[in-house]
């Protein structure tokens, strides 16, 4: 059944791509192939391999995702995005400690060694990309400690 | 003779002291990502490339750097596989069917030295295979047209879907994919943005980077979540660190083989070291395995594709440098780096930058050495990082990831697409979709626009073109057989009693 979920998302995707690209003209055109030609051409291909995936699944009645554990993957993504949002404002030293916390317990660690690799590795990699090899980070609600913006 | 005084400028940056630093690390980080289950070459060669960018280092030094790393993965692939019995990364499967066995009997140290080894004499065939054959390619290659340029990407798309894996159709979504994302942004020719929803940050289109994190790195966390090893596996007794002359002799000529198989299969675009390192596993079982042993811990087993994985990896170099078409995801990444750097590898890289071609390729001989010399003896220092525990380990990935996509713009957008990229790919991945096919598509979207469009502006629009000369019909016969023999060997090796394939 799945595949034929993906089948139908190509399908949209295309259709999404080819409504968008019908506007995609030069104001003044030099050559016979403008900007519109490759995408609607993409979207031609991703529509033609929609439909054949929707029509002949490969994966059938498969499911892929009876091993997913939801929870985990659900914590894990949130954090993710969490963590990409508050990067500048948190700072990455802060950011990337709390970040460490759910990530360390859904990989198996305790609670204690979470934080504490979460306050290792926030500054260790702070020191060691920003300080050592000059990769400018962000220092966020730590800035007046660690100086920079 | 000029191909000798090419390498000769080569070595002589090679071998200035910061070039060969950056080799040893290089070596010594491309070890530990490789034989760290989960992470391979692509996440490694990705997360370091804007760092590299990022600490400004000068073009050939971080090429060096990647190189190094690409191929120290190959090298740490087989750590993992011998002694835990799980690959440290795709290349290195087969060598767990007779490394694991070794190992559990005492050998492990035997097999880690003689793998080391071979892999050492494969990339070592192989970079005298880049130095012999690159040129050649490269000069003839510079006769190439758009049309002929169009028709080439095509061929290495219909490689990498007929050759990966069992679902063309799903890699070929994925290469349409990459290609849409390449659309991303502004048109140079026209003026025109295209698919940014009119967000700034889009403008000047997705940074590579973000896609290749995301895509790598990010789904690679979420597929971790499903997979539990732990270290207790570990076969910490190796016995014996060093194989001796009758073990040399016993696996040498296999190792030479596969060398040879996997440099070609390597320069195929689409195949790479996973492909190489199965072939010559079975081609091996079938010329030399008269005794039944292999799968049972036969010392010619591990040897063989741990040869053909180096040397395909390191023969992937030679289209990107010579077509500028990357074989593998890997040296895709590689061109992306170069891209950062407004560098595009093709065929007149050999004439415009040699100092950064015959740099990379004598620091590949010198990466090699270095490799062969922190395998052997340092393999227990790496057999402790298996030990970290994944609580530490992926809490550290994602940070050094956010680091490299943060490097090039500093934006939050930049990390917010990171992850919703990262969501996708998982969810692609759930489904079979693989992800190489995707990157490549990325990597090769604008020129492969650009050659079409300039290909059909010298006809005027007349699509004849793309079928007119030799070499781009030559190039279309090779794409659809591409696409229509794997499929159609695959069902007849189907029909045949399906022969037992270890996994």
């Amino acid at each position: 059944m799945s595949d034929r979920i993906l089948g139908a998302a190509c399908l949209a995707t295309a259709a999404g791509m080819a409504w968008a690209a019908q506007g995609y003209a030069a104001a003044i055109s030099y050559e016979p192939v403008g900007p519109r030609a490759f995408p609607l051409l993409l979207a031609a291909l991703l529509a033609t391999g929609g439909l054949w995936l929707a029509l002949k699944p490969t994966l059938r009645g498969a499911t892929p995702y009876r091993g997913v554990p939801l929870r985990a993957t659900a914590l894990v993504a949130v954090s993710v995005g969490l963590y990409a949002l508050l990067f500048e404002w948190l700072g990455f030293a802060l950011a990337t400690a709390a970040m460490a916390v759910p990530l360390g317990l859904v990989f198996g660690s305790s609670l204690r060694a979470s934080i504490a690799t979460g306050a290792g590795l926030g500054l260790a990699l702070y020191f060691l990309f920003d300080k050592a090899l000059d990769v400018v980070l962000p220092t966020g609600l730590l800035s007046f400690v660690l100086g920079g913006r | 003779m000029d191909i000798l005084q090419h390498l000769a400028a080569g070595f002589g940056i090679a071998l200035s002291p910061t070039n060969l630093a950056i080799a040893a690390i290089g070596a010594l980080i491309g070890t530990v990502v490789g034989l760290l289950p989960g992470l391979g070459p692509i996440n490694g060669v990705a997360i370091l490339m804007p760092l590299a960018f990022a600490m400004k280092l000068p073009p050939e030094t971080s090429l060096i750097l990647l190189a190094a790393v690409y191929i120290g993965c190959e090298y740490g692939g087989r750590i993992s596989s011998i002694l835990l019995n799980v690959p440290g990364d795709a290349g290195a499967i087969m060598t767990a069917i007779d490394g694991y066995p070794m190992a559990r009997r005492g050998l492990g140290g035997v097999a880690l030295s003689i793998s080391a080894w071979s892999s050492f004499v494969g990339s070592l065939i192989a970079t005298v295979g880049i130095v012999l054959f690159a040129p050649l390619l490269a000069s003839w290659a510079l006769s190439f047209g758009p049309a002929e340029y169009f028709a080439l990407m095509c061929f290495a798309f219909a490689c990498i879907a007929g050759l990966m894996g069992d679902a063309p159709l799903k890699a070929g979504i994925a290469a349409v994919l990459g290609l849409a994302l390449s659309c991303v942004g502004l048109d140079a020719n026209s003026g025109v943005y295209r698919f940014t929803g009119g967000d700034v940050h889009l403008s000047d289109g997705i940074q590579f980077v973000v896609v290749v994190i995301g895509v790598f790195s990010i789904s690679e966390v979420l597929l971790m979540l499903e997979q539990h090893h732990s270290s207790t596996g570990l076969i910490t007794n190796t016995g014996r660190m060093l194989f001796n002359l009758k073990e040399l002799a016993h696996t040498w000529w296999g190792t030479v083989r596969s060398s040879i198989v996997g440099f070609v299969v390597g320069v195929l675009p689409g195949a790479g070291a996973t492909i190489a390192s199965a072939m010559t596993y079975s081609m091996e079982k079938r010329l030399t395995d008269k005794e039944g042993t292999f799968g049972q811990g036969d010392i010619r087993g591990v040897a063989a594709p741990e040869a053909a994985n180096n040397s395909a990896a390191t023969g992937s170099f030679v289209p990107m440098l010579t077509l500028g078409v990357p074989g593998s995801g890997t040296t895709a990444v590689m061109v992306g780096a170069l891209a950062l750097y407004n560098i595009t590898p093709g065929p007149a890289l050999f004439t415009q930058q040699p100092a950064l071609v015959w740099g990379l390729i004598a620091s590949l001989f010198v990466a090699n050495v270095i490799l062969l010399v922190i395998n052997i003896p340092m393999v227990g220092m790496f057999t402790k990082v298996l030990q970290v525990p994944n609580g530490v380990l992926v809490p550290g990935i994602l940070a050094v990831s956010a680091v490299g996509v943060y490097a090039v713009h500093a934006t939050t957008f930049d990390l917010l697409l990171m992850t919703l990229l990262g969501l996708v790919a998982w969810l692609l991945r759930k489904q079979g979709v693989p992800m190489a096919p995707l990157l490549l598509g990325f990597v090769l979207g604008d020129m492969m626009e650009q050659n079409l469009r300039r290909a059909l502006s010298i006809t005027n629009g007349e699509v004849s073109i793309l079928i007119e000369s030799p070499i781009s019909k030559g190039l279309w016969i090779g794409t659809t057989a591409m696409l229509l023999v794997p499929p159609l060997l695959r069902s007849l090796s189907r029909r045949r009693a399906a022969p037992p394939v270890a996994a």
